[in-house]
C-alpha cells in the first residue's frame, strides 16, 4: 500500500507562502496530476513529497508511515524531473543501474532490469551511450528508465514531457498512461497542461496560487467545476464567461446579460435548489459555457437564440472555432468545419440550459456544484 | 586564396615568435645544466648559426653541475622542504577549499554573498602587503622558521583560491543532479561522492596545480617566514648567487630541477582536466 497523505502542509519560503495548508489524499495505484498554472505550489508539493524540501508545516505520511523528517534516499520513491537530471559521466545503462547499484543489487539482476526497462521504453540500442549524445525525447526516456528500474512505493513525475515537441508529447502521453497501468503504482504528476492532466489522470488536483482549487475526477473536473478558475483553466479553448443577472421575471427565474435574456431551466433550477442555495434575487453572477456546448446556426429556431455576429473563424482540420460578438461580449464557440460563415456574418447562438454554469460573482465560486471535502480524502475513490 | 595563405603566414610568424620567446629560455637553462662551467659563456660570434645550434644542442654533456648541486650541498634538504611544504598545503587547501566551496555553492546561509567575498578579498591583496603583520602573529604563535608555519602561510593564501575556484565549478553542477542521486537512494556525501566529484574533477585538477605551483614557485614567504631551517628550493637556489660568486651552472642546474615535478604533475592531472562533461545531460 503505497498511498500518499498531505495534512495541513505549508510551505514558506520567506515570506511567500507558496503552499497554504494543503490537503490532500492519494491512493494506491492512482495517477495523481497536480495541474496550475507556473507558481501555483504543484512542484513545490511534489518536491516536498520527494523530500527535495522542507516542509514548513503540517504532515506528509507515505504508504502510512510520516516522513516529514526523512531524507529524500529513505522515502522508496522514484521521480523524474522536468529538467531530466541525467548523469552526464555515466552510460544510458549506468544511469539507469545507478538506483540499483546504490541498493546493492547483484550484477545479473541489475542487467536484467535494466534491459527489461530499456525494452519497455525503446531505448535497448542506447545503452552504450552518454545523455550528451541523446535527442530530449531520448534522455527523458532514459530519466523514466531510471525511474522504473526498481520499484519504488511512489512515482514523483515534474512535468517530465513538457520541454517535448507536441508530436512526441501526444505520443507520451499514451506510454506514460500504458506504463502506469503495466507497473500498477502509485504516480503523481504535476503538470501546467490541462490537456495532459485530462488525458492520463485518474484524479486530478488543480491548484491556484498555493491553494488546491478542487480535486476530482477529470469528468467531474471538466463538467462541475467548482468555481471559474478551475472553469477557465480546464478546456482548450477555455469556458465562455458571461456577468449576468439573476433575477425573476413573473414567476419564472432567469438570467439577463448585455439585453438577453436566458430562461433558468427546471434541471438547473433543481440543481441550485440540491446544493442548498437560496434563490437570491439580483444577484450577480457569471454564465459559463463550454465552446464545445455552444449552437451555432444561421436562422432563429427558438425564441430564445440569441443575435450575434461574426468576429473570426480559425478552421482546425477536423473542427472550427468561431469567434462571435454576443452583445458587448466575445465568446468562442466550436463549431463543425461545414459551417459556413464569414466575419461579420449574422448568427443565432443557443446556450442549452442544461450544460451551463453558475458562479457567483463576488466570490467566483460555483452555484452548482458548491466545494464540499477538496482533499478528497472523505471520498477516497475515484 | 592569396589573403589565406598571408594569414596562415602571419599565424606562423606569431606563433614562432611566442614559441621563441617562452622555449629558448628554457632551452637555455636545460642545455647551460648539462655543461661545465666554463663553457656556459662561450658564446657563439654573432652570425654563428652553426656555433649558436652547438651551443645549444650539440654540446659535450656532462653532469658535473648536478653531482655539485646534489652531492656538495643542502639542495636535497631544501628540495624536500618545498615538497613537503608544498604537499602539505596543497593536502590541506584543497579538501578543505572543496567543502567550503560546496557549502557556499549549495547550503542556504544567510548573507552568503559577504561571506564569500570576505573570503576572495583576503586573496586580493599582494602577499607582501601582509608580510609585517603575519610575521608579527607567527612569531606571536611561535610558528615562525618552522615547516607548520609555512605551511600555515600557504594554506593561508591557497584556501580562498581554491574556494573561489572550486565553488564556480559546483555552481555549474545543476543540484538537480544531486536531487535525482537523494531520490536515487544516496546520501548527501553518497551523492557528492558520486555525481558532483566526478563533475568537477577538472576543476579539483586545475586547483592542486595552481595551488602547488603557488607553493612550489613562492619566495617571499619562504624567504621571510620561513628561516634557516625550512628553506625550500627557490631560497636554495637564491643563494647560489651569492657576493662572491654567481654558480650559474648550479642555478641553472636547480632551475631544471625544480621545474621537473610540476610539469609531471601538470601532465598527470592533464587527463583529468577534460571539460565539457555536463553538456548535454540536462535538457536543451
Amino acid at each position: 500500500m503505497a498511498e500518499v497523505l498531505l495534512k495541513d502542509v505549508v510551505k514558506e519560503y520567506g515570506s511567500v507562502e507558496a503552499v497554504k495548508k494543503l490537503n490532500l489524499c492519494c491512493n494506491d495505484k492512482e495517477f495523481l496530476v497536480l495541474l496550475g498554472p507556473s507558481g501555483c505550489g504543484k512542484s513545490s508539493t511534489l518536491r516536498m513529497i520527494a523530500g527535495l524540501e522542507d516542509i514548513t508545516r503540517g504532515q506528509i505520511s507515505i504508504g502510512g508511515v510520516v516522513v516529514n523528517d526523512t531524507h529524500p534516499s529513505k522515502r522508496d520513491i522514484a521521480m523524474v524531473f522536468e529538467t531530466y537530471a541525467l548523469y552526464p559521466h555515466k552510460t544510458v545503462f549506468e544511469n539507469m543501474a545507478y538506483p540499483l547499484r546504490v541498493r546493492k543489487t547483484p550484477g545479473p539482476e541489475i542487467d536484467q532490469k535494466v534491459r527489461r526497462a530499456a525494452e519497455i521504453l525503446e531505448i535497448e540500442s542506447f545503452l552504450d551511450r552518454y545523455p550528451r549524445q541523446l535527442s530530449g525525447g531520448q534522455k527523458q526516456r532514459v530519466a523514466i528508465g531510471r525511474a522504473i528500474v526498481r520499484e519504488p512505493k511512489v512515482f514523483l513525475m515534474d512535468e517530465p514531457i513538457s520541454h517535448l515537441d507536441a508530436k512526441l508529447r501526444s505520443h507520451m502521453r499514451g506510454e506514460l498512461k500504458h506504463l502506469h497501468k503495466e507497473l500498477n503504482q502509485t504516480f503523481i504528476y504535476v503538470s501546467h497542461d490541462q490537456t495532459e492532466a485530462m488525458a492520463m489522470a485518474d484524479r486530478i488536483a488543480v491548484m491556484n496560487l498555493g491553494e488546491l482549487q478542487q480535486f476530482d475526477t477529470p469528468q467531474n473536473i471538466f463538467n462541475k467545476p467548482v468555481n471559474t478558475f478551475v472553469a477557465g483553466f480546464v478546456g482548450d479553448p477555455p469556458m465562455n464567461f458571461l456577468p449576468s443577472l439573476q433575477t425573476l421575471e413573473g414567476d419564472k427565474w432567469v438570467l439577463k446579460f448585455d439585453g438577453f435574456t436566458l430562461k433558468v431551466s427546471e434541471k438547473l433550477r433543481s440543481q441550485i435548489i440540491a446544493s442548498g442555495t437560496k434563490f437570491q434575487q439580483d444577484l450577480e453572477v457569471i454564465l459559463g459555457a463550454r465552446p464545445e456546448h455552444i449552437i451555432l446556426k444561421t436562422e432563429r429556431t427558438s425564441e430564445e437564440d440569441m443575435a450575434g455576429k461574426i468576429y473570426i473563424t480559425e478552421p482546425l482540420g477536423s473542427y472550427m472555432i468561431v469567434d462571435v460578438m454576443l452583445g458587448g461580449e466575445r465568446i468562442k464557440v466550436r463549431a463543425d468545419i461545414g459551417f459556413n460563415v464569414e466575419p461579420d456574418d449574422r448568427v443565432f447562438v443557443e446556450l442549452p440550459p442544461d450544460k451551463i454554469q453558475l458562479f457567483n460573482a463576488k466570490t467566483s465560486n460555483s452555484i452548482i456544484h458548491p466545494m464540499d471535502d477538496v482533499s478528497g480524502c472523505a471520498a477516497n475513490g475515484q | 586564396m592569396h589573403s589565406s595563405r598571408l594569414k596562415q603566414v602571419r599565424k606562423g610568424l606569431v606563433i614562432g615568435l611566442f614559441v621563441l620567446w617562452t622555449v629558448v629560455p628554457i632551452i637555455f637553462m636545460i642545455s647551460s645544466s648539462f655543461k661545465g662551467t666554463g663553457d656556459i659563456f662561450t658564446l657563439p660570434a654573432i652570425g654563428d648559426w652553426w656555433g649558436l645550434m652547438k651551443f645549444l644542442f650539440f654540446f659535450s654533456a656532462s653532469l658535473t653541475q648536478f653531482k655539485e648541486i646534489f652531492l656538495h650541498g643542502p639542495f636535497l634538504a631544501h628540495l624536500l622542504h618545498s615538497f613537503v611544504a608544498t604537499a602539505l598545503s596543497v593536502i590541506i587547501s584543497v579538501p578543505v577549499g572543496l567543502a567550503a566551496a560546496y557549502a557556499l555553492s549549495r547550503a542556504r546561509i544567510p548573507g552568503k554573498k559577504h561571506l564569500y567575498f570576505w573570503v576572495i578579498s583576503t586573496r586580493m591583496a599582494p602577499p607582501i602587503a601582509v608580510m609585517v603583520p603575519l610575521y608579527v602573529m607567527w612569531q606571536t604563535f611561535g610558528i615562525l622558521h618552522s615547516m607548520v608555519g609555512l605551511v600555515l602561510a600557504y594554506v593561508t593564501f591557497n584556501l580562498p583560491f581554491s574556494i573561489w575556484l572550486m565553488r564556480g565549478f559546483i555552481d555549474a553542477i545543476p543540484s538537480e543532479l544531486e536531487e535525482a542521486a537523494y531520490v536515487d537512494g544516496k546520501s548527501r556525501i553518497g551523492a557528492f561522492i558520486d555525481v558532483v566529484f566526478p563533475l568537477i574533477r577538472p576543476g579539483v585538477g586545475a586547483t592542486v596545480i595552481l595551488c602547488s605551483m603557488f607553493a612550489w614557485n613562492d619566495y617571499l614567504f619562504a624567504l621571510i617566514l620561513g628561516g634557516g631551517r625550512t628553506k625550500t628550493l627557490p631560497i636554495g637556489i637564491g643563494e647560489l648567487a651569492s657576493a662572491t660568486s654567481i654558480l650559474w651552472g648550479q642555478i641553472m642546474a636547480g632551475g631544471l630541477v625544480m621545474i621537473i615535478p610540476m610539469v609531471v604533475l601538470g601532465l598527470i592531472i592533464r587527463k583529468s582536466l577534460v571539460t565539457g562533461l555536463t553538456m548535454g545531460a540536462m535538457r536543451g
